[in-house]
């Protein structure tokens, strides 16, 4: 077994008399993507603070590439990489010379900065100040500076936040090609659909609690109902039926409903990872 | 993918990329450059000598042999010239302003100008400026060898200081000792003290001299402001904390700020010492050594205003705020007698005094070495105070 990219037993990290973080555990191995799902305040963007060196937790173990991440050790910042949710860019500076003061940083010697910047789209800019760029292409341009250093651990907060959907998708891919080249990767959402295309597994946070972690397919088993529903033409209306899938009879019940009539559609009854988000926490990933 | 970056490597990346931050603050860089020449400017057409001597406007009558005598023997040299005037009336016009005062190229012809009348002004003639002058009564030497009481005049424009105004009334008890024979009521001392120093008799500091060291700190202040607004939006754009998810740390940021401040401010100063002749071959080093200390002073200055400051409004706010107090010795030097004592406890104070010292007066270092070091520990003190409270802001974020 690989040694985990990321590695988080029992971590808490408090703002004052607030515990933002209370004992948190998990893992994430090289080229797997966690989805970490939460709502604002759970303890998501706390908890990438502590895994980045931002902030120390108070108590606890976190290791990043096998290195406690209390020892501040620039070896290891050296091969991480970070997606703020802020636009922290140096808007005076050009896309590439952003991109070269950071890999100058890292001690790249000749960054491929024009390269990096195909990969998001933003090649024919390059020589283009940030100030000038719209907040999509500011947000590609986050996501090609957490690149630079191509990191073995990446952590993205929110990283299509707000987006339209062309970028979000072009931004969906250039993670997937990361996790894929094997970087271990902790993506903070709490779009469902995002962690659900992206995410190997998804981690449910909240009020500073991990509540679940598994991958998407499986939370649906486990709390989804297993049924489908079927549209048909009833006349001139439209008439719907609901078939549990986990009855000995289930398939001969469904052949029945689909030979009744003219089927409009089927669908099946699976749960989103919202949907199940609220069963297990009784509030919704968004607010 | 693992590399090994040397600090000294982060730390000149930082700076790298703060000179291209400041070449394209519009801004601070027009505020720079204009601040350059403006204060370029002001040096060179400030007074570059002190007029020395004291006109004198006299109504006197039967005095004439006396006042020829004097203007025998004694000479503008002497820092005093004798004006006459015909009436006690005309005197008092001339300094009240309401009549102007003109003497031919040689001397030789005087004219009284009424602006108001529309008078014209005299050819090949040159207004005297006369603010003080005495009227002597008619039969003033008679009376007083009489030993009998007069009344004498002296008028004063209200800009003559008060301590020319006390020496006139001086000179005219003097005069009256001496013409009615007595012995002026001082006893001479019985032994000579000679002080020795430079003497500036015809040579006093002008108002250029005077300037140097407030246009080196001038020149440093708008250099603190422009630092102060770079560190300001490294911390309200959170570009700070992008720096320190890679292997930078938070001494290499404090250490390349500290670099570029400096770097900035002495910079900047240099170009308009050098400008304004400061620099001589005996006081090069020593004044080096100072604006390094000043620029090292003020880039912690910039530091606190910096973390303080949220937008330029707010880094002007706090810049006047810390600067104003700390430009107060520099003005000092330029309107002596204003300041108060409380001014030594101000941080420029010693370094002001330095300044003053070598570019004004030609001091050396066993001349200035108390305020050099007065001046080194409020660097110590201020320096890490920017340090300590930039050091918190950024890890606060």
């Amino acid at each position: 077994m690989t040694e985990a990219a990321i590695k988080v037993e029992d971590i808490t990290y408090s703002y004052g008399d607030l515990l933002a973080v209370k004992g948190i555990s998990f893992e994430v191995q090289p080229g797997e993507i966690l989805g970490f799902l939460g709502p604002n305040g759970a303890g998501k963007s706390t908890t990438i603070k502590m895994l980045t060196g931002q902030v120390a937790p108070k108590s606890g173990v976190a290791q990043i590439l096998g290195a406690d991440i209390t020892l501040d050790d620039p070896a290891i910042q050296a091969r991480i990489g970070v997606c703020f949710e802020e636009k922290n860019l140096y808007l005076s500076m050009s896309a590439k010379e952003n991109l070269d003061f950071y890999a100058s940083l890292y001690g790249i010697k000749d960054p491929d900065s024009i390269e990096i910047l195909r990969r998001v789209g933003l090649a024919d800019r390059a020589k283009d100040r940030v100030k000038t760029y719209s907040k999509g292409m500011r947000q590609r341009m986050m996501i090609s500076r957490a690149f630079i250093n191509k990191p073995d651990v990446l952590f993205l907060d929110e990283p299509t936040d707000g987006l339209d959907p062309v970028t979000s998708a072009s931004i969906r891919t250039t993670i997937k090609e990361e996790a894929a080249r094997g970087a271990a990767v902790l993506l903070t959402t709490h779009d469902m659909f995002e962690a659900d295309e992206l995410s190997d597994r998804v981690a449910f946070i909240n009020d500073g609690v991990i509540v679940a972690i598994d991958t998407p397919e499986n939370l649906k088993l486990k709390f989804g109902k297993r049924s489908v529903k079927v549209r048909m033409r009833d006349g001139s209306g439209v008439r719907e039926e609901i078939v549990a899938l986990d009855r000995p009879d289930s398939g001969d019940r469904l052949k029945e409903v689909v030979g009744s009539g003219d089927v409009l559609t089927i669908h099946t009854e699976e749960a989103t990872l919202e949907d199940i988000f609220i069963q297990m926490t009784g509030r919704g990933l968004v607010g | 993918m693992s590399r090994s970056v040397s600090r000294a490597a982060i730390v000149s990346a930082i700076v790298k990329k703060d000179l291209v931050e400041f070449s394209r603050d519009t801004l601070y860089l027009f505020l720079s450059i204009l601040g350059l020449v403006l204060f370029i400017t002001f040096f060179w057409i400030a007074p570059k000598t002190v007029n020395e001597t004291l006109t004198l406007g006299v109504h006197q009558t039967g005095m004439d042999a006396l006042f020829d005598q004097y203007q025998e023997g004694a000479n503008a040299s002497e820092g005093l010239r004798l004006v006459q005037f015909a009436s006690e009336e005309e005197l008092r016009k001339v300094i009240a302003g309401d009549l102007e005062y003109w003497q031919s190229e040689d001397g030789s012809q005087t004219f009284l100008r009424d602006k108001a009348a529309g008078d014209e002004k005299p050819k090949d003639a040159k207004r005297v400026d006369v603010t003080i002058g005495i009227g002597f009564p008619a039969g003033f030497l008679e009376k007083t060898a009489a030993k009998e009481r007069t009344t004498v005049t002296v008028y004063s424009d209200a800009g003559v200081p008060s301590e020319i105004q006390g020496a006139m009334k001086s000179f005219v008890r003097e005069i009256a000792y001496a013409i009615a024979g007595d012995a002026v009521p001082v006893t001479e001392p019985s032994q000579e003290n000679i002080i020795l120093g430079t003497d500036r008799a015809g040579d006093q500091v002008s108002l250029r001299e005077k300037m140097r060291p407030m246009l080196a700190l001038f020149v440093l202040m708008v250099e603190v402001l422009s630092m102060a607004s770079l560190v300001s939006s490294e911390v309200m754009n959170r570009t700070v904390k992008a720096v320190l998810v890679t292997p930078a740390r938070a001494g290499d940021f404090l250490m390349a700020k500290t670099i570029y401040g400096t770097m900035l401010a002495m910079s900047q100063a240099m170009i308009v010492l050098i400008a304004i002749g400061a620099f001589t071959q005996a006081n090069w080093w020593l004044l080096l050594l100072t604006m390094l200390i000043g620029s090292v002073m003020f880039t912690g200055v910039a530091m606190i205003i910096g973390s303080a400051g949220k937008d330029f409004i707010g880094t002007l706010f706090y810049g006047v705020l810390f600067l104003v107090p700390l430009m107060i010795p520099a003005f000092a030097i330029l309107l002596p007698g204003t300041a108060s004592a409380w001014i030594r406890f101000l941080p420029t104070y010693g370094m002001t005094q330095v300044l003053t010292g070598i570019t004004a007066y030609g001091l050396g270092w066993t001349d200035v070495w108390q305020s050099l070091l007065a001046a080194t520990a409020w660097v110590i003190v201020i320096y890490l105070a920017g340090l300590f409270t930039l050091k918190r802001k950024v890890e606060s974020l």
